[in-house]
């Protein structure tokens, strides 16, 4: 039992990083996924991933090939396209879904234009995208700040934000908190996704914050602990992950997703919100 | 590279004049190659007779490339195009269907033998790393990287005389001039590796790369590469490959770790944190350097490639 | 001592896309009265119940509210999230937001205000209850719960008994009435005219623009009632700038609302 689920970690220093990389990253992105598929915008981390093209783009046109300017100009240009595409859904006719397609396509094709009017061969996200395997110091301090900056976030406004999924004409009318929050929670939307595909690639960031989420709905029908479960399921999985990975030499970053993935497939089945006891026929009720 | 570009595409459309113009005057041959290594070898065997244009360019990374538009333009109006084969060139079937270049599609590995991507070179058996290798690969079963050997460097050359001579009648003398001063060269190239690799030490003789690049260099010359990911740099890396690669350090089984200029370093630095190996430098595998760089010519790159892993063993 | 005025309107003009739902209204409601609003659809109740709220910011004019007014709004529940994984007190608990905020601590206080208030309702043991289990008329008064919770001084009510059965109706209306009773100002969207007779001391007639407002048994006679039946309820998009040349007085605003450009007679609307 040890050899199988704590020697891994025990022998490789890497095994520690990647551990606790995404351990952390797992308590932030939970609860933010949490509210994302609430709002039913759970596809913005796929958006995301391919708008923050141009920010990268850039960083390499001044910087070259390297991480920290690419990093933060994919943290400079998703700010834009979310806050754009919040601002839009708040202020005009247009929904979320259709505002984010928008800005994340523009975003996306200008950095297409960028890269190629530069002539670059080197495909750029493939060098910007990192492994949970190769977590450095500098990548588990961004990690971290992250996690920190989301959860004071999230702990500051979480009434407000509460109030603005579930009843947002209320708080428009008792309080002008409603846009700052929404555009607030934007920002740590893409704080996580890019902070996370810089560390550990998009499909782990993405997969972390979206799966562990989708799956804890079927247990709780409450904010509150569907955002614990989904921190408890992301945490899990990415244990699972690393150790699959590593005893069944599977990539790293698709193993925790899959993970996660058996997690959801088993939450629809039997969770208490799941399919399968909707279907089967309540046995008895209550006299009152 | 978007100079060549220009060029390439300004002289192509000077070339719309018959063809029978263009043999007679003696006009440039339009050569498009698909990256930086054979355009190297393609400008050393044409010289001033040939205009090169290079597809994946230095410092790219054939892998994980995506065509432009302009590379399918600069393909209808090639008149040879050179391309390594070995399914090493993912963009390839697309691109020449997209251009209908009728220019011949010269695979330079014709009459190279390939290794399998289950080889091993004679005299090492690592049974368990032939499952973490194997997890990595795609992109057919042979190791498309033959260019390594030295020895297949001579193969590529002479394929590459042998279609400019079918492609430009007139200049086929130069051309085998040409190819003949070249494969000297190379000759001396591998004589000089054989003698830096036999002041190796032999215990010495493993290193950790990136991806599994140097196959036919660790066979023909005796080196042994070990890499976290695979064949091709789409793939990624498992933990149990980093973990037999910090394990191999650490048993003393290795004695040097070298970044690529193709890929990202995070994952060698972070195995390189791990075993206090340090970092030795930088090897080319699938690209030259820019021009300013160490490895911009074929035979600089593998000089460059072998000093830098002597230097490391050696020093370390 | 508060003024006896609770809200003024000056002129006020409300609407959308150049476009306005309620024209040129002006004056006062008194502090502690009990005002039903009623009209025909689309003829401007609902957009001076958010103008009121502060949500829709006027076109024209003013709407004046008493210093330190605290205002509650009950919507026609649009916008509301049933979806959302959220219980009663979730929704009831909204409710101490003028008093608690962002940050506030929820006191021991609250948690009785909290109890009280369901039971004022009649949800008594309904606190866990997920919100997409209840019925519409438990939902309504769930939010009744809430508005009572605000302890405001002036309540807006839009159409609120809409999907309520006759016994709720009731309890609601003993509520509204213990509201007025304590000094605070009801301004309510209704239909139904009887229970307007029956309840409500005041009304305002609308129909895009004030009819008639004041007393009930002088506000809903027959004729005031054809009058406010005969308004336009489309826009008109030919018709003139309000304040221009072409239609200078209020009173032409009055002929075009009520003329069109087909002149045909509205029908029914209930």
């Amino acid at each position: 039992m040890y050899d199988i689920l704590v020697a891994p970690f025990a022998h490789y220093a890497f095994m520690q990083r990647a551990l606790l990389g995404s351990l952390v990253l797992a308590l932030s992105c939970g609860p933010v996924g949490v509210f994302l598929m609430l709002r039913r915008m759970s596809l913005t981390g796929d958006a995301m991933s391919h708008a923050i093209l141009p920010g990268a783009a850039i960083g390499f046109l001044f910087y070259g090939l390297d991480i920290v300017p690419m990093t933060i100009g994919g943290i400079v240009v998703g700010l834009l396209v979310a806050l754009g595409a919040g601002a839009v859904s708040r202020f005009t006719i247009q929904k979320e879904d259709a505002s984010m397609a928008a800005f994340y396509l523009i975003s996306l094709a200008f950095g297409v234009l960028l890269v190629s009017w530069h002539g670059s061969s080197v495909d750029l996200m493939h060098v910007l995208f990192g492994t949970v395997l190769a977590l450095d110091n500098a990548a588990l301090t961004l990690i971290a700040a992250i996690c920190l900056t989301t959860l004071i976030g999230l702990g500051l406004v979480w009434r407000a934000l509460v109030a603005e999924c579930l009843d947002p004409l209320f708080l428009r009318s008792v309080s002008r908190m409603g846009a700052v929050v929404h555009l607030l929670f934007l920002t740590l939307v893409v704080l996580n996704l890019v902070g996370g595909f810089q560390a550990l690639g998009t499909l782990l960031s993405v997969g972390l914050m979206m799966l562990p989420a989708a799956a804890a709905r079927f247990w709780t029908n409450r904010v509150a602990p569907m955002c614990g479960m989904a921190i408890g399921i992301g945490m899990v999985s990415c244990l699972a992950g690393l150790l699959i990975s590593f005893h069944a030499s599977l990539p790293s970053g698709p193993a925790i997703i899959l993970s996660a993935g058996c997690f959801y497939v088993v939450s629809i089945l039997v969770g208490p919100r799941g399919a399968l006891r909707s279907l089967a026929a309540p046995r008895r009720h209550r006299s009152a | 590279m978007s100079k060549i570009l220009k060029f390439a595409s300004l002289v192509s459309l000077m070339m719309l004049s018959p063809a029978l113009l263009a043999t007679a005057s003696g006009a440039d041959l339009n050569v498009v190659a698909s990256f930086s290594i054979i355009a190297d070898l393609a400008k050393n065997v044409g010289g001033d007779r040939v205009e090169i244009t290079t597809i994946v360019g230095p410092d790219g990374d054939a892998h994980v490339y995506e065509p432009k538009p302009a590379d399918a333009v600069a393909m209808s109006k090639a008149d040879v195009v050179l391309v390594n084969g070995l399914d090493f060139e993912g963009f390839l079937s697309r691109l020449v269907e997209t251009s209908a270049t009728a220019a011949p599609v010269v695979e330079l590995t014709r009459g190279v033998t390939p290794m399998k991507l289950a080889d091993e070179p004679a005299g090492h058996a690592h049974p368990e790393d032939e499952a973490a290798k194997q997890a990595g690969h795609h992109h057919g079963e042979y190791d498309p990287h033959a260019w390594q050997s030295i020895a297949n460097a001579e193969i590529y050359v002479k394929n590459i005389a042998d279609a400019f001579c079918g492609a430009d009648k007139a200049g086929c003398a130069t051309y085998t001039a040409n190819a003949t001063t070249y494969l000297d060269k190379l000759a001396t190239l591998e004589t000089a590796v054989k003698t830096s690799i036999a002041g190796i030490p032999k215990e010495k003789r493993v290193i950790i790369t990136s991806h599994d690049a140097f196959g036919y260099f660790e066979h023909a010359y005796g080196l042994e590469f070990l890499a976290p990911e695979g064949i091709s740099t789409e793939s990624e890396a498992s933990a149990a490959d980093v973990a037999k690669l910090v394990d191999q350090v650490r048993h003393d089984k290795a004695s040097a770790i070298f970044l690529e200029n193709v890929t990202n370093a995070s994952l060698i630095r972070q195995i390189a944190n791990e075993t206090g190996l340090k970092v030795g430098g930088t090897l080319y595998s699938d690209a030259l350097s820019q021009e300013t760089g160490p490895a911009s010519t074929y035979i600089d790159m593998v000089h460059h490639n072998i000093e830098t892993i002597k230097a490391a063993i050696l020093g370390s | 001592m508060p003024s006896p005025t609770c809200l003024t309107f000056d002129d006020l003009t409300l609407g959308y896309g150049g476009h306005a739902a309620v024209h040129h209204l002006s004056g006062t409601v008194a502090r502690g009265s009990m005002t039903a609003v009623i009209g025909a659809n689309g003829s401007g109740k609902s957009t001076l119940m958010k103008g009121i709220a502060g949500i829709l910011k006027p076109t024209g004019g003013h709407c004046l509210r008493a210093s330190n007014l605290s205002v509650a709004y009950l919507p026609q529940r649009s916008e509301l999230d049933c979806s959302f994984p959220a219980q009663v007190i979730d929704l009831v608990s909204l409710g101490l937001w003028p008093r608690r905020g962002l940050f506030g601590r929820y006191r021991p206080e609250d948690k009785a205000a909290l109890a009280a208030a369901l039971d004022a309702v009649g949800l008594h043991g309904f606190e866990k209850r997920p919100l997409d289990s209840l019925s519409g008329g438990q939902m309504q008064r769930a939010l009744f719960a809430r508005t009572l919770l605000q302890d405001a001084d002036l309540i807006l009510l839009d159409e609120p008994f809409n999907a309520v059965d006759s016994r709720t109706l009731t309890h609601l209306l003993a509520l509204i009435k213990q509201w007025s009773r304590e000094g605070r100002t009801i301004l309510a969207v209704l239909h139904d005219h009887d229970l307007v007779h029956a309840h409500f001391p005041q009304s305002m007639l609308m129909a895009r623009k004030v009819i008639a407002w004041g007393a009930t048994t002088d506000v809903l006679t027959t004729k005031n009632l054809q009058h406010a039946q005969q308004f336009q309820e489309a826009w008109d998009e030919d018709a003139p700038w309000c304040g221009s040349d072409a239609a200078a007085e209020p009173a032409d605003v009055t002929a075009a609302l009520f003329a069109g450009p087909s002149a045909k007679k509205v029908g029914t609307h209930v």
